[in-house]
């Protein structure tokens, strides 16, 4: 495999008050790789993501993204690759208009007008904000402005794309946004780092998780094998998504061989079984 | 990530201060208060902060007024090195030496000294009393006495507010990073203030809608869920506290002896060195203060 985009090494992080929220996690991400991080409140996900784009410096061990050591670059030059978008859209969003505010981080990165305004309209058009492009990014409804929030680090073109909780708060049809957000980054071959509780999200765009618990990173595999794994599971109090619950319930009943993330597997998985047709 | 919160609040401890009542711990620094605006003398005031190192002992909290002090410090020192130079003090001034284009007169240097240690025991007492008193306690001691409750809770809220929006700005500051923010000095931080402040209001609204929701306001008399017994030794505490501001008050007024600002000198060596010093921390605090603004 090509050069890792971002390296973990021993990577451990103590808060003030020595709360340690990160214990000797090793980690490689490559190009192109859809990342999700799941674990329990306060087991250590954000934290950890934070350290890629540099928020966060490591305590012990080592960040290195792009073959440099974070510990002395700057947010500002790290966020070039490492684009990061934050929980609360209300912490990211400042500017009079959702136009200003998608303009402001390719500006930043010194790109020609042009650049900046062709960037913009696209995501205006992906993000399908045409109607409130001169709104005051206070006066639209929150999930539209966590879609202005991620529209405002997709202007910028990171390689790698932290996500925090996308989902959260949102309605069905920005959900379907973010999902289709997820899978054009994977197109347009940047990296996607999702923290999240949404496990349906996970399961159905995600190609390789990371499950922290307690500080550490207790499982670094392909979803299938996270959630099909119930021991796992129970001990980060975390639910797999019903549909998978569901399949591996008929497989223990012998009704269908292999588990299911989303509905197009369970139907494959009967339909082997039974050697239906799949109607299209 | 966490911004350096203000270090001001209850350390839990069992020690004899801990456990004595709120309001003869509030008399006692209202008392010190008062006598350390009333006098300039020397005497006096090394006493008080004599005692305030002593309380600070047996409450054992230095750990937590080190961290205030560290704050506090440089400002009390820039103050003996500004009064030096321009003494806030009746004329005539009496000049001990020169230093470049300034010069040094007898009385800024006592002016600036008895600032600094008026400063420093009101700041150990102030601090003894609030770093020993559980907060619930204080305002239920302060209502009993009269103050008005919205008062009371109004102080509180915002007591609560300061590390929430500290935090909130390190996590906007950080949030804007994100998205390559450049420059540096005010202009680059002042975006990050909208958010900031539309995040207070939204949550002063949020506060004072689940308050209402909750019979804020309502009339009838109010059960406190912490109750502060004053028992025999916290009602000595209080008075001899009342006794001891007015037996040193009366004395500062009579005793007219008691005003060293024209009797006490300094030699041209010490104030020089005294001087020099405290400029020194004056200028490094600034040059910190100014790179800290910078490079955010």
């Amino acid at each position: 495999m090509n050069e890792p985009l971002i390296v973990c090494e021993n990577l451990t992080h103590i808060y003030p008050g020595d709360v340690t929220a990160v214990k000797n996690v090793n980690l490689k991400i490559h190009k192109g790789e859809l990342i999700g991080v799941i674990g329990q409140n306060g087991s250590g996900k954000t934290t950890l993501v934070k350290h890629f784009n540099g928020l966060l410096k490591p305590t012990k061990g080592k960040v290195i993204v792009k073959g440099q050591d974070t510990s002395k670059m700057r947010v500002q030059d790290l966020s070039r690759n490492i684009g990061y978008v934050f929980q609360n859209p209300n912490h990211q969003l400042f500017a009079k208009t959702v136009i200003d505010e998608l303009k402001f981080g390719p500006t930043n990165l010194g790109l020609p007008e042009d650049e900046v305004n062709e960037r913009v309209e696209k995501a205006i058009a992906f993000f399908n904000l045409e109607m409130y492009r001169d709104h005051h990014p206070y006066r639209i409804s929150f999930p539209l402005r966590k879609l202005v929030g991620m529209a405002s680090i997709y202007t910028m073109q990171p390689d790698v794309f932290v996500m925090d909780e996308p989902t959260t708060g949102q309605d069905h049809i920005t959900t379907r946004i973010v999902y289709r957000l997820i899978k054009k980054l994977r197109d347009e071959g940047s990296t996607v780092i999702c923290v999240a509780h949404d496990m349906i999200l996970l399961a159905e765009v995600v190609e390789r998780m990371l499950v922290m618990r307690d500080a550490t990173l207790i499982a670094d595999t392909d979803p299938k094998t996270v959630f099909s794994d119930k021991e796992l599971m129970a001990s980060t109090h975390l639910s797999p998504p019903q549909i998978t619950e569901l399949s591996y319930r008929m497989r223990s009943k012998k009704m269908i061989g292999s588990i299911a993330l989303n509905i197009n597997e369970l139907i494959d998985a009967s339909s082997k079984k039974y050697n239906l047709k799949r109607s299209k | 990530m966490r911004g350096a919160v203000l270090p001001i609040s209850m350390v839990p401890g069992d020690s004899p201060i801990h456990k004595i009542a709120p309001l003869p711990k509030l008399a006692w620094s209202f008392g010190v208060l008062i006598i350390s605006f009333m006098t300039r003398n020397p005497a006096i005031l090394g006493a008080i902060i004599l005692a305030g190192i002593i309380l600070v002992t047996i409450a054992q909290i230095w750990k937590p007024i080190l961290k205030v002090m560290a704050i506090l410090f440089p400002i009390m020192v820039t103050t003996v090195f500004l009064q030096s130079i321009a003494p806030a003090f009746p004329r005539p001034w009496t000049p001990i030496t020169d230093i470049g284009p300034f010069t040094i007169y007898q009385e800024g240097i006592y002016s600036g000294i008895t600032l600094f240690m008026r400063s420093f025991g009101m700041t150990l007492f102030s601090m003894v009393t609030i770093m020993t008193t559980h907060p619930s306690d204080l305002f239920s001691s302060l209502e009993k006495i009269g103050m008005p409750y919205t008062l009371n809770f109004i102080l509180t809220v915002t007591l609560q507010l300061i590390p929430i929006l500290q935090h909130e700005f390190t996590t906007v500051l950080s949030a804007q990073k994100s998205r390559g923010m450049k420059g540096t000095g005010f202009g680059a931080v002042l975006p990050s203030m909208v958010p900031v402040f539309v995040g207070a209001i939204e949550r002063v609204q949020q506060l004072s809608i689940s308050l209402e929701s909750r019979a804020f306001g309502s009339t009838g008399k109010k059960t406190s869920y912490r109750n502060v017994v004053m028992r025999g030794k916290d009602y000595f505490i209080l008075v001899t506290g009342f006794l001891a501001t007015f037996a040193l008050g009366y004395w500062i007024v009579v005793d007219k002896s008691l005003d060293w600002s024209r009797t006490m000198t300094f030699s041209p060596g010490l104030s020089l060195t005294l001087v020099i010093t405290t400029a020194l921390i004056f200028a490094s605090f600034v040059t910190i203060g100014v790179t800290r603004v910078l490079r955010a």
